[in-house]
C-alpha cells in the first residue's frame, strides 16, 4: 500500500485512518483546507473531535478517536520543531483533550509521509501500530502488554530497530487509569488529559515508526536563512548555559522563595525543606547527562539515575520542574533521589507525574486527616515523605485495587467518593490535576488554571510574574493577560512545535509567524495566529459545554481551599482570595473573551470567529450566551507589556 | 572593580544592556552581594530564578570579584 499523495507547505501529504475493530486502514490525501483553517496539531484535532466524536460517548469506548497530528511545523528546519499532538475526549475531564511530547516520533511520522493518524473502534486483542514508510500495519502486542513504559520501549527497539521512533503505554494506560500518559524517547510524555487511557480502551499498546523521507516546504532558501539567523543569535543569549546545565529543575527554589510552590497537597506554599529537591540538588546528586529533542540546541532534558537505599538503581529522564514540585514538596519528598525515583516510577506505570503527583498528595492529606486509614491501605500507612507508602499506593490505583479504583479516575472522582470535605482539597479543575504552582496569592495564576479548557495546565497559560509585577493581591486587569496567554501559548501546540525556545531564548512571535510562512507559504501574520487559537479555544469551550450540559461557569471554579484557606506559612503567610474575587475574576475573564456572565460564547464571538454551527448547537441546548449589553471586545486579550521590571 | 551583567528576557531591558544585546558593563564601588548590586539598579532581586557565575548557580549574597560576567536568568513556567 503505497503513498500517493504528495506533500508540500511543509505537509507530507497523506492522513491515514484506522478501524481498530475491523482492522481496516485507509490512506487519504491530508486535508489542506483543514490545516490551513485549524493550524494542524491542536487545531486540527479539535476540529475533527468536535465534528465526528457523539456528545454522548464515552471516552473510553469505542466511538472516541484517538488521533495523533505532527502538523506542519514538526520534523522541519525550525528550532525545536520536535512535537507531536494527541487528542481524544478526555476521560479525565469528559471535554475536548490534547497533549502533546517532544522528541522524535513528530518527525518520524512526517519523514514517513503522514501528518495524521485517526483511530476509531477497540482492537480486539492488544495490538500496535507499525509504520514504516509506506508499510502501515496493526501488530501483535500481546508480548508487549502488561510492560512498563520504559521497559517495552527498548524491548521493541531490539525487535523492531534502533532506527524506529517508539511510544508506549503502561499498566495504567492498559487499566483505564484517567490520568494515564503516553511516553515515547524514554522519558518524553504526552502527559495530560488521560490520553494514554485512551490508547489503553482501544487496546493500542505502542506506535513505532520510521520514516525516510524529506518534508517539502515552501521556499527552503528563505527558511534557511530566517532560521539559521535566529539559531546563530541565541548561541550567544545568556539563558543558554544555565538552561542547558539545569532545565526547568532550577525554578523550583524561586518558586519557592515567591511562596507558589505547592506543598504537602497546596496546604501551603513554602517548603523548609527545598534544597534537597531544588535543580542544584538534581545536578549534583543524579545528572548523567544532557538530552535533546529532534531539532533543539537547548539540551534542557536532564538523564538522570536515581539512587535510593533498598530501590533498585534507576535512569529516567528528569525530575522537570513540574514533577520536581508535584512528586517532591507536593508530597513532603525531602531528597531529589525520592523525586527521581517516583519519577521513574510514574514514568513506567504510564502515569502523568503532574496528575499522579496531585493525587498521591490528596491521598496523603485523606489518611493525614483519617478519611483513608491504614484498613484501607492494605496495612500500609501513607506518610508525608514516604516513598514506600508513596509506591504501595500507587500499584493500588494502577491495578485498582480497594481503594486504588476510587483514585484511579483522578482526585475529583476520588473525592465525591470519599466526601466528608474532601472535595475542598481535591486540588483540580474540571477534573485536571493543578500544575506545580498554588494561585491563592498569584490570582491570575488561579484564573490560568479556572479557566483553562482542558482542566487545570500552567501550559495555557502562566502569569506568576505579572502577578508579581501587578500587585498579588489585586485581581483587577489579569483576565486580558491570561486571554492573549491563552492565544499565543496553544499556538505552539498546534504548529507542534517546542513553546520553550520562546519563552527562553525571546525568540518572538513573529519571527515564529515569518518561519511558518516560508514552511507554509500561507502568508499570515501574528495576529491572525492569535485569532485562529481564539477560534480553537472557543470551539473547545463549547465542546465542553455541549457534552457537560451545564453554564460554562459552573466548570470554572478551583476547589473550596482556594478561597477558604489563607496560606499559613512562608513569605505569604496570611495571604489568599476571597470568593468574591474569584467570582469577580471570572467576570472580567468572561467579558474579555465576549462570553455572557455564565460563562456562554455568545453569539456575536462565535459569528467573529467564523464558528456559527456551534453558536447553533450550543443554542439547541440552551447554553449559548446572552448578547453582551455593550458588544463584544473588538480585540480580546492584551500582550502584556512589563511595567514594574 | 568592573563586573559584567547579562539577562535575556523580561530582565534584558531592565539591566539596561550597553556592551552588546545583553550585556551591561558596571562600575562597582567596593565589595557588594548580587543583591545589593541588582537594588543599585533598581531591578527587584524577585524577578530573578537564577544567577550564574562561572558555570555554577550563586544566591544574592554572591560578592562577585573584577572582571566577572554574572547571568541572570528570569522565571519560566515548567516543561
Amino acid at each position: 500500500m503505497g503513498n500517493d499523495f504528495t506533500g508540500s507547505g511543509g505537509l507530507a501529504g497523506t492522513t491515514v485512518r484506522i478501524n481498530l475493530t475491523t482492522g481496516e486502514i485507509k490512506k487519504y490525501p491530508t486535508d489542506k483546507k483543514l490545516m490551513r483553517e485549524w493550524f494542524g496539531g491542536r487545531g486540527a484535532i479539535a476540529k475533527i473531535l468536535y465534528d465526528e466524536v457523539p456528545r454522548d460517548a464515552d471516552p473510553l469506548g469505542p466511538e472516541n478517536l484517538f488521533i495523533m497530528c505532527a502538523g506542519v511545523m514538526s520534523g522541519c528546519f525550525i528550532p525545536a520543531g520536535a512535537k507531536i499532538g494527541f487528542g481524544s475526549v478526555s476521560p479525565l475531564t469528559n471535554g475536548h483533550g490534547d497533549s502533546n511530547m517532544g522528541g522524535h516520533l513528530g518527525p518520524a511520522l512526517k519523514f514517513a509521509g503522514y501528518d495524521m493518524v485517526i483511530m476509531s473502534g477497540i482492537s480486539p486483542a492488544p495490538i500496535y501500530l507499525f509504520i514504516d514508510d509506506d508499510k502501515v500495519e496493526l501488530r501483535d502486542a500481546s508480548k508487549y502488554w502488561g510492560m512498563g513504559s520504559l521497559e517495552c520501549e527498548p524491548v521493541m527497539k531490539q525487535d523492531l530497530g534502533e532506527d524506529f521512533e517508539i511510544a508506549t503505554i503502561g499498566p495504567a494506560g492498559e487499566n483505564g487509569i484517567r490520568f494515564s500518559c503516553i511516553t515515547h524517547d524514554f522519558g518524553r510524555q504526552a502527559g495530560r488529559t488521560g490520553q494514554g487511557a485512551v490508547m489503553g480502551s482501544k487496546k493500542l499498546k505502542a506506535i513505532a515508526i520510521r520514516g525516510t523521507r524529506g518534508i517539502k516546504v515552501h521556499d527552503l532558501n528563505k527558511l534557511t536563512e530566517h532560521v539559521t539567523a535566529i539559531i546563530k543569535r541565541t548561541q550567544t543569549h545568556p539563558n543558554m548555559d544555565p538552561w542547558q546545565k539545569y532545565g526547568t529543575a532550577f525554578f523550583i527554589d524561586w518558586s519557592n522563595k515567591n511562596a507558589v510552590l505547592p506543598t504537602r497537597n497546596f496546604q501551603t506554599t513554602y517548603f523548609e525543606e527545598v534544597d534537597g529537591i531544588n535543580g542544584e540538588a538534581l545536578v549534583e546528586k543524579c545528572l548523567i547527562t544532557h538530552k535533546a529533542c529532534f531539532g533543539c540546541w537547548m539540551n534542557c532534558g536532564k538523564y538522570t539515575k536515581a539512587v535510593l537505599p533498598g530501590k533498585q538503581t534507576v535512569y529516567l529522564e528528569g525530575p522537570e520542574y513540574e514533577t520536581g514540585a508535584l512528586c517532591g514538596s507536593n508530597l513532603g519528598m525531602t531528597d531529589i533521589n525520592q523525586v527521581a525515583y517516583l519519577n521513574w516510577l510514574m514514568d513506567n506505570v504510564g502515569m502523568d507525574t503532574m496528575s499522579g503527583g496531585g493525587v498521591v498528595a490528596f491521598a496523603m492529606e485523606c489518611f493525614e486527616r483519617g478519611l483513608i486509614t491504614t484498613d484501607d491501605l492494605e496495612g500500609h500507612t501513607l506518610n508525608w515523605g514516604s516513598v514506600d507508602d508513596a509506591e504501595h499506593f500507587i500499584d493500588m490505583v494502577v491495578h485498582r485495587r480497594g481503594i486504588g479504583e476510587y483514585f484511579s479516575g483522578g482526585t475529583k472522582r476520588a473525592a465525591e467518593k470519599i466526601g466528608r470535605g474532601s472535595e475542598k482539597f481535591a486540588m483540580q479543575v474540571k477534573g485536571q490535576e493543578m500544575s506545580g504552582y498554588d494561585g491563592r496569592h498569584a490570582p491570575g495564576m488561579l484564573l490560568s488554571y479556572m479557566t483553562c479548557d482542558i482542566g487545570a495546565h500552567h501550559n495555557r497559560s502562566w502569569t506568576i510574574t505579572v502577578d508579581m509585577a501587578e500587585g498579588r493581591d489585586k485581581i483587577e486587569g489579569r483576565a486580558k493577560v491570561v486571554v492573549y496567554l491563552q492565544h499565543i501559548r496553544p499556538l505552539f501546540d498546534c504548529w507542534c512545535i517546542c513553546r520553550l525556545f520562546w519563552g527562553e531564548l525571546d525568540i518572538e512571535p513573529e519571527e515564529i509567524v515569518e518561519a511558518l510562512n516560508h514552511i507554509t507559504g500561507w502568508n499570515i501574520n501574528a495576529a491572525e495566529s492569535f485569532k485562529t487559537s481564539e477560534k480553537i479555544w472557543n470551539l473547545v469551550r463549547c465542546h465542553y459545554l455541549e457534552r457537560n450540559r451545564a453554564n460554562g461557569r459552573t466548570f470554572d471554579y478551583p476547589p473550596a481551599r482556594s478561597w477558604e484557606d489563607k496560606i499559613p506559612t512562608g513569605p505569604s503567610a496570611g495571604k489568599g482570595l476571597t470568593k468574591e474575587q474569584i467570582e469577580a475574576m471570572l467576570d472580567e475573564y468572561y467579558a474579555c473573551r465576549g462570553w455572557d456572565n455564565n460563562g456562554n460564547p455568545s453569539r456575536e464571538v462565535l459569528h467573529d470567529l467564523k464558528l456559527d454551527f456551534a453558536a447553533d448547537n450550543i443554542e439547541k441546548i440552551g447554553l449559548l450566551g446572552k448578547p453582551l449589553p455593550n458588544g463584544i471586545p473588538t480585540v480580546r486579550g492584551e500582550r502584556y507589556k512589563p511595567k514594574a521590571f | 572593580m568592573t563586573i559584567f551583567l547579562r539577562a535575556g528576557g523580561q530582565l534584558r531591558e531592565m539591566i539596561k544592556p550597553d556592551v552588546d544585546h545583553y550585556t551591561r558593563k558596571l562600575e562597582i564601588d567596593g565589595e557588594k552581594t548580587i543583591g545589593e548590586i541588582l537594588r543599585d539598579i533598581s531591578l527587584d532581586p524577585a524577578y530573578v530564578a537564577l544567577i550564574y557565575v562561572d558555570g555554577k548557580m550563586k544566591d544574592l549574597s554572591f560578592k562577585p570579584s573584577n572582571g566577572q560576567t554574572i547571568t541572570l536568568q528570569p522565571p519560566v513556567s515548567g516543561g
